[in-house]
């Protein structure tokens, strides 16, 4: 196989900008794609070429996947990576991609079918001898079916989407009276969501942590693992707050995860990147699913083990074999906060809206996976992340002390976002001490606490003090700039421009 | 000028500002007397905020004509701030009840409407459900009151600010009738 030269990204938002930015730095040219309500988004801006797919519900641009390889093939690309979401984890897409003689950026078609399928993975795990959440094998398309397994399994069980994904079409049903209401909710959200309104039960586990492990492999049969995520923050199924390496693991039950991981990925001939999620229990672990693609969180992985993942992707799927070695050692520690446009106070609800007054944070240690410029339309059509900020730090405390810094310097003007209760939870002892898992941002926020924080006791009567004189002078006293308008220096504007603007006359 | 304060998070404060043009303020709280200065250093919201000898980078947004959102060091504060006059006239007008009209915070697709005109409903009451950014939100009543109208269907696309629903204050509370 042949290296790969021209990439089109078959994503939007920050993650399309995340593997353009690799590319560059490979000396590959990037090709973006996009809908109407994105023209004006940074990684169109930042690609070396860009094609407008259609209007902006998903079904009519970044889920055609038809024009995307019509795309593709026309403008000469050679591969195609599809990020996360819209086609990252389709099967039938790979296929049509290689029967157009294009490279895929990701794992075989098999391998996504088998691990798609909620319920095929549970049998191809259990044949692997990976531990499963106990649970029901078969899927049920009625709430009388599901009731009927439930009583097998015993309450609580999970209720989720056959084809599900993304914390979407996921339901707890505590008792046989809760099931029928359930189920029609979770199982209108799938067949929206995937097109799939099927369900099946897993035995409901209490209390468990969210720790995932993830692998990396190539066409020649390497194989490995390469550390853990734990994920336990999470807002309705949705991770919020990501570190690696995960708390309190014996080292003995951490290898036999990495074993379980490699298991997995083997018995379905996987390579590229994937992410093998385990809910973690009382010292055991139990298989939850695969995710057959790059993760949203894999900067943590990055951060600690100075591994590229993306580049990772783009060598292994150009025929490249694997260069890391297993049981590589992660450096330091690893967190990361999701930038939500969304509103923890009103049940995060979406909040909409035009970003203004952006301020991003910068430092030491300090990395913001971001797609969000001033003057941006956050719509209702696309997922409600805006940005991922990640920092390093040599231990955990450090990481924990600098994500406050970073949380701090951040601001974000025109929607409420969830930076806020990001920066609450990390003050508090459970988050300080590593205790917490899957449950806990639920109970805090019913329980409303308020960790002790890290403030000056008078903030708020400076902020009311402050309001005061805003409202005594609108106008206030502006500093007058020549550069009015962005902010940045002719200089650094005219730079950027080079630097940005695709293809440069130099 | 003597204004007012409040915190959404109840705390008030009273506090006589004088401004010295262009950006220094005194100020009279508490019976303490602060030196203050506040520059907008980019017009888009960033202030450099002085208060004695503390410095401060804010971020201000204003709400609308007496909330402001105050963030400093990425703690947000909703305040609002009014003056001697808006105090007597916002003191007359919160002891009557009002009427709720209950609006699309963003656009999105109705999928469901738990309630018919005429219902009772309570504060906290789901009134509909609307899906944006392929979530699905409940939509709750903010007060006790009844439906009087319902003015979206499900399947129905809303746009932001678009009222999908009035609720009346309940029977009891409403004034009499005048005669």
């Amino acid at each position: 196989m042949a290296p790969i030269r021209k990439l089109l990204i078959a994503n939007r938002g920050e993650i399309a900008l995340r593997i353009q930015r690799t590319c560059r730095e490979m000396g590959i040219e990037t090709v973006a794609v996009y809908s109407s309500a994105d023209r004006e988004a940074l990684h169109v801006r930042f690609a070396s070429e860009s094609y407008l797919l259609g209007d902006p519900a998903p079904a009519d641009s970044y889920l055609r996947g038809d024009r995307i390889i019509e795309i593709a093939q026309q403008c000469g690309a050679d591969a195609i990576h599809p990020g996360f979401g819209f086609l990252a984890e389709n099967p039938e897409f790979v296929a049509a991609v290689a029967a157009a003689g294009l490279v895929f950026v990701g794992p075989p078609a098999g391998a996504m079918a088998i691990m798609g399928d909620k319920l095929a993975s549970r049998q191809a795990m259990v044949a692997a001898g990976v531990p499963v959440v106990p649970g029901s094998t078969e899927a049920a398309a009625d709430a009388a079916t599901a009731q009927a397994a439930a009583e097998g399994i015993g309450y609580p069980v999970m209720l989720k989407a056959s084809a599900g994904g993304g914390g979407k079409g996921i339901r707890v049903v505590r008792e046989a009276a809760e099931m029928d209401g359930a189920f029609t909710t979770a199982s209108g959200e799938a067949q929206r969501a995937f097109g799939d309104g099927r369900m099946y039960l897993e035995k409901f586990l209490e209390q468990p942590r969210h720790i995932e492990v993830q692998v990396l492999g190539d066409r020649h049969g390497n194989l490995i693992a390469l550390g853990e995520r734990e994920c336990s923050i999470q807002r309705r199924h949705q991770k919020l707050i990501e570190e690696a390496p995960a708390v309190g693991i014996p080292a003995d039950t951490r290898e036999r995860m990495y074993a379980a991981a490699v298991d997995a990925a083997r018995a379905v001939d996987y390579f590229s990147a994937g992410t093998v999620e385990f809910l973690y229990v009382d010292g055991e672990f139990y298989f939850l699913e695969m995710n057959t693609r790059l993760q949203v969180e894999h900067p943590v992985t990055e951060e600690v083990f100075a591994v590229d993942l993306v580049e990772q992707m783009i060598r292994v799927a150009g025929g490249e074999e694997l260069r890391l070695a297993a049981g590589m050692q992660p450096r330091g520690h690893s967190i990361e906060v999701r930038l939500n446009a969304e509103d923890p106070q009103k049940d995060f609800m979406p909040s909409l809206g035009t970003i203004h007054n952006l301020r991003l944070p910068g430092g030491p240690g300090v990395r913001v996976d971001s797609a969000v410029y001033q003057g941006m339309e956050v719509t209702p059509y696309y997922d409600s992340m805006l940005a991922k900020l990640i920092v390093h730090g040599s231990n955990r405390e450090q990481a924990r002390r600098r994500m406050m810094r970073v949380l701090k310097e951040l601001h974000v003007g025109g929607v409420a976002t969830s930076a806020g209760l990001a920066l609450t939870v990390l003050q508090t002892e459970a988050f300080r001490e590593g205790r917490y898992d899957t449950g806990f941002l639920e109970r805090f926020q019913k329980n409303g606490e308020t960790p002790a924080r890290d403030v000056p006791d008078d903030l708020e009567e400076i902020a009311m003090l402050v309001a005061a004189m805003h409202r005594t002078h609108r106008g206030v006293v502006r500093v007058e700039r020549s550069d009015a308008g962005d902010g940045l220096a002719p200089w650094v504007q005219v730079h950027r421009r080079n630097l940005l603007g695709g293809r440069t006359s130099r | 000028m003597k204004y007012f304060l409040r915190s959404s998070s109840g705390r008030r404060l009273e506090v006589e500002v004088e401004h010295d043009p262009p950006s220094t303020f005194r100020l009279r709280v508490d019976g303490r007397n602060l030196r203050a200065d506040l520059v907008d250093v980019d017009r888009q919201g960033q202030y450099a905020a002085c208060l004695d000898d503390r410095s401060f980078a804010a971020a201000i947004e204003q709400r609308d004509d007496q909330h402001l959102l105050v963030t400093l060091g990425g703690e947000c504060f909703v305040i609002q701030a009014t003056d001697e006059r808006e105090q007597a006239a916002g003191a007359l007008a919160s002891t009557r009840p009002r009427a709720e009209t209950v609006k699309a915070s963003m656009p999105g697709i109705v999928v469901r409407v738990s309630v018919t005109a005429g219902e009772a409903v309570s504060a906290g009451q789901p009134l509909l459900v609307l899906e944006a950014m392929k979530m699905q939100n409940e939509v709750c009543a903010e007060h006790v009151g009844v439906v009087s109208t319902v003015e979206v269907s499900p399947g129905q696309a809303v746009a932001a600010g678009e009222i999908m629903l009035r609720l009346d204050p309940p029977a009891a509370s409403r004034p009499a009738a005048p005669d």
